[in-house]
């Protein structure tokens, strides 16, 4: 599964992807975008299977980028899960009718992650089946 | 005229006005209320040239401030030492996860190793009890470095907010320059000295060695 990992601070980046690698996802596999606008250019120019994004970063935050696959034909259908500091009624409330499909508040645990990725990917599949 | 003003109370008003609401000479009236007006005015464009006097001479001392202290530098230096704190930061935070990536491996080699000795070794034998220690060990040590990986969350929760009290001290430096700038309380003046800093040991050194240390 090819995931790409968006946040502007490489330590979470790297914290994210050790947490991914442990939880059996391969680590070649896991890409890593600084901003959203970068993230928008590798999710057009190649497949992704998930989004892990950050929301507070420069250029384009995680809630737009949100709002952009979304918008995007080819990208629309792509599961976001959104790790972030933000904990304000309002903004998971945007987020959620943005389409994410998964809020991790930081800081968060393997456990947590685990929790929300398993649900991402039941949720899809229950989908895919009754479609 | 008293009949208009009948609501209000006659005996509260100053005799003097009091007078002239009953007296039968308009004109007097008329002056006399221009009179309290004007009085009235001026009191207020006083206080109101109080209020510009104290402003220029607070932004005149606060121009002179940032002037001779070189604030706005200062202001910049401050911004400098937390974007370092947030570069330090991140630098010890890789460091720690340099060394969880590292040992990781370590741990899961000690496991597997264990687990080998474990399979061929007799349930009494010494050897096997220190290989379940081992393998223990190692399990706990991975569990460990993971949590160890986690908790550099540190750095972004911290990193975060670091970046808003940049983001306001720019903004409060560019509001106090622009205040500033209205008065003109700024121009004319020297920029206050740069002063030089060294990077490191090595360039201290260097330095020192100039002088024959």
């Amino acid at each position: 599964m090819k995931i790409l990992v968006v946040d502007d601070f490489s330590t979470m980046r790297r914290i994210v992807r050790n947490l991914l690698v442990e939880l059996g996802f391969t680590n070649q596999l896991i890409q890593e975008a600084d901003d959203g606008n970068n993230a928008l250019t590798m999710l057009k120019s190649q497949p992704f299977d998930l989004v892990v994004t950050d929301w507070n970063m420069p250029n384009m935050t995680g809630i737009d980028l949100l709002r952009a696959i979304r918008a995007e034909a080819s990208l629309k259908g792509l599961p976001v899960l959104m790790v972030t500091a933000e904990n304000n009624r309002d903004q998971i409330i945007a987020a959620a009718q943005a389409g994410v499909n998964g809020y991790i508040v930081k800081p968060f645990n393997a456990v947590t992650l685990k929790e929300k990725l398993t649900k991402i990917f039941e949720r899809l599949a229950a989908a895919g089946a009754s479609a | 005229m008293s009949a208009v003003l009948s609501t209000f109370d006659e005996a509260a008003l100053p005799p003097e006005l009091k007078d002239l609401l009953n007296s039968e000479d308009g004109a007097a009236f008329e002056h006399a209320l221009d009179a309290l007006v004007r009085q009235r005015e001026q009191h207020l464009f006083r206080a109101l040239g109080l209020l510009a006097r104290d402003l220029h001479g607070a932004v005149s001392r606060l121009g002179n401030d940032l002037a001779q202290e070189g604030v706005p530098g200062r202001v910049a230096d401050v911004r400098k030492h937390l974007n370092d704190v947030l570069e330090m930061s991140a630098q010890a935070a890789h460091r720690s996860i340099d060394f969880a990536e590292r040992m990781s491996p370590e741990a899961d080699k000690l496991a597997q190793s264990a687990e080998q000795v474990l399979a061929s070794a007799a349930p009494c034998d010494p050897v096997a009890d220190l290989a379940r220690q081992a393998g223990s060990f190692a399990g706990a040590c991975r569990e460990g470095l993971n949590d160890m990986v986690m908790a550099q969350s540190w750095q972004d929760l911290s990193g975060q907010r670091i970046k808003k009290v940049v983001n306001f001290i720019e903004s409060v430096e560019s509001s106090l320059l622009e205040l500033v700038r209205l008065t003109g309380a700024l121009s004319g003046r020297e920029p206050p000295p740069v002063v030089e800093k060294i990077s490191g040991q090595d360039e201290a050194d260097r330095l020192l060695s100039e002088f024959g240390f």
